[in-house]
């Protein structure tokens, strides 16, 4: 074989580490590629699953926008946490099946990030029930979400709204995307195979539709135990 | 042992031309080493299987890099192998055999063949730069150079078949990423099929077995390549005056998990089980005496023991077969199964 490692060629590998071919890339070749190929938002939340071990320590990275992102406007989300603390814990006490839960202002949103057994609406809707007026406090501060207030008057929209701003799960293994993508155009996923090399592509298109996202389900140090399993193991009482 | 036409078939297609028939057709180049495995507190609770529930039990190994190419190519991007044979207390021994990659290419014996007939080594290409441009505007990552010296490849082939087969997609994806290891003993091992193990109470379960490093996972920087030949000697000096260890960690599938198609990993939300851990005391020589010995080695995945054995999986199941046949036309030292005895279960 002949060895081609030319200059031009070595130029053209350094290609995705120069300036304007970067800015080629940013500004022409992405915008072209999200026209040309538009993907749908994947929804967010773990997948259905049967498996035991999928219904248990689910994640939900809820990304709430803030309705008025200034220090002031942050600083009032962060005293509607503040003075619920007890309402929360309690509630999550009385929920029962959560493993952790916590609330963080990042970039311009209040999100909440919990790890939890079960089914998605019934934790939902557990906490409405449970902490249904802390919810109010919270969603008073975000963006879009005044008309859901009481949220015990508006249970089932409040799910989807939920469902709606919890962060798409990456796949775990980088192939499925594919079938995830297939699904949300209402495609066969068993259909003809997609080239493999275009999986990088899809990827970025993937990442305009959903440009927040999980990466992969996580990893978890005793992984298909739910909270009861651990509580009742560690003989705490509830 | 009756070999089957496919089994024949599928090995004598994996020898590459730049391979040798006295030599393992895959997996080509390695070196043996030698430790002993102790199971954890609650190994027997889930295989009663000799090796873990007896405290110590001696281990031969051997590494090894995945191509079917005689020449060392340490630091290209390719699988590598850890085959280990557990030495148990009546005397008879038992296998575990696993790889970097964490799936398999193909579901059946069947798809496998037409997996290595597609993935024949064929002569390399540069990628025109031109060509590489075109694929940079449609986002697409032009194939690597090839390495220098390299003059065959089965990475076009292989690429072409996971193209037409969405079952082969993941293992192809994967293999073209997983680059090179600093050292045998820094990456982790997948025995990639579901093997069922029987625990004390007798309750069978469905699992899958990885080896994890306790020195961690890392490999080289494929910008700043260590050359040809590293991952032996660096054995040999990690081995000289210290030991490694690894983990056996062990997944335990549910109902509705792929049982019997390796070419699907479970999902890393099962439950897993910590086996045991194994210590490498000692890597092979550089003598012939240990090459020899090492070398003529004929490992086999279905090699089990009263408390493990194979799942339903036709890959698995011909794998026996594939590894005997190898071991007889290498004119190894025989494998269990090398001999005459008519056992095909
Ligand atoms: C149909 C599927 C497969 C076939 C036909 C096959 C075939 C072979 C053959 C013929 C050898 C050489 C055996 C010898 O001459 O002693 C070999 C070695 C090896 N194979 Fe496979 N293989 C298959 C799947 C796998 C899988 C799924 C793994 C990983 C879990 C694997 C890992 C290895 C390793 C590590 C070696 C080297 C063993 C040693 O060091 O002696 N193979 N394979």
């Amino acid at each position: 074989m002949t060895n081609k490692d030319t200059w031009f060629n070595r130029y053209v590998n350094s290609l995705p580490t120069r300036g304007w071919f970067k800015l080629l890339s940013r500004y022409v070749v992405v915008p072209y590629w999200i026209w040309r190929d538009p993907k749908p938002k994947l929804p967010g939340g773990p997948r259905e699953s049967p498996q035991p071990s999928e219904n248990t320590q689910r994640m939900m990275n809820l990304i709430m926008p803030l309705k008025d992102p200034s220090p002031m406007g942050r600083a009032m989300a962060a005293m509607a946490i503040a003075q619920n603390v007890d309402e929360i814990f309690s509630g999550l006490d009385n929920v029962g099946t959560v493993h952790t839960a916590r609330f963080l202002i990042l970039g311009d949103n209040l999100c909440m990030i919990s790890v939890y057994d079960g089914d998605f609406s019934n934790y939902i809707r557990d906490f409405i029930e449970t902490i249904g007026s802390v919810f109010d406090a919270v969603i008073s501060q975000i963006k879009g979400a005044e008309h859901m207030i009481p949220t015990c008057d508006h249970v089932e929209e409040f799910i989807e709204w939920v469902h709606d701003h919890d962060l798409f799960q990456a796949p775990d293994f980088p192939t499925d995307l594919f079938a995830l993508q297939d699904a949300a155009k209402g495609l066969p996923t068993d259909g003809p195979a997609h080239e493999i090399m275009t999986l990088p592509r899809d990827l970025i298109l993937q990442l305009h539709a959903n440009p927040n996202l999980s990466l992969g389900g996580g990893y978890r140090s005793y992984p298909g135990y739910s909270a009861a399993q651990v509580r009742d193991k560690f003989g705490v009482g509830w | 042992m009756h070999y089957s036409d496919l089994a024949k078939r599928i090995v004598d297609e994996l020898l590459r031309p730049d391979g040798s028939d006295k030599l393992r057709p895959v997996h080509t180049i390695g070196i043996g080493a030698t430790g002993y495995f102790e199971p954890s507190e609650v190994a027997p609770q889930y295989c009663k299987a000799d090796h873990f529930i007896t405290p110590r039990t001696k281990a031969t190994l051997r590494f090894s890099n995945g191509s079917g190419s005689k020449t060392q190519h340490d630091d290209w991007s390719d699988v590598r192998g850890m085959a280990t044979r557990f030495h148990l207390s009546d005397g008879t021994d038992t296998d575990l055999i696993m790889m970097t990659l964490p799936e398999f290419f193909a579901r059946t014996p069947e798809e496998f063949l037409e997996f290595t007939l597609a993935a024949k080594p064929t002569e390399v290409h540069w990628v025109s730069p031109w060509k590489k441009i075109w694929q940079m505007l449609h986002l697409i990552p032009p194939q690597p150079d090839p390495y220098p010296d390299e003059e065959i490849s089965p990475n076009e082939g292989a690429i072409k078949f996971a193209n037409e087969n969405r079952y082969s997609q993941l293992a192809v994806f994967q293999a073209a990423a997983i680059g090179a290891p600093v050292s045998y003993l820094r990456a982790a091992y997948h025995a990639v099929h579901t093997f069922v193990v029987t625990g004390e109470d007798e309750v069978e379960r469905w699992v899958r077995f990885t080896w994890q490093p306790i020195d961690g996972v890392k490999n080289e920087n494929p910008l700043d390549p260590p050359g040809a030949d590293y991952l032996q000697g660096r054995l040999r000096d990690r081995l000289a005056d210290h030991t490694s260890r690894f983990t056996l960690m062990m997944q335990i599938g549910e109902v509705g998990d792929a049982f019997d198609d390796s070419t699907k990993p479970w999902p890393p939300h099962r439950q897993r089980v910590m086996m045991g851990t194994l210590t490498l005391d000692h890597a092979a020589e550089d003598t012939k005496a240990q090459d020899d010995y090492f070398e003529k080695l004929s490992f086999n995945p279905m090699l089990l023991t009263p408390g493990i054995r194979a799942s339903e999986d036709p890959v698995l199941h011909i794998r026996k077969e594939a590894y005997a046949y190898s071991s007889g036309k290498r004119d190894a030292t025989p494998c269990p199964f090398s001999g005459g005895a008519e056992d095909d279960q």
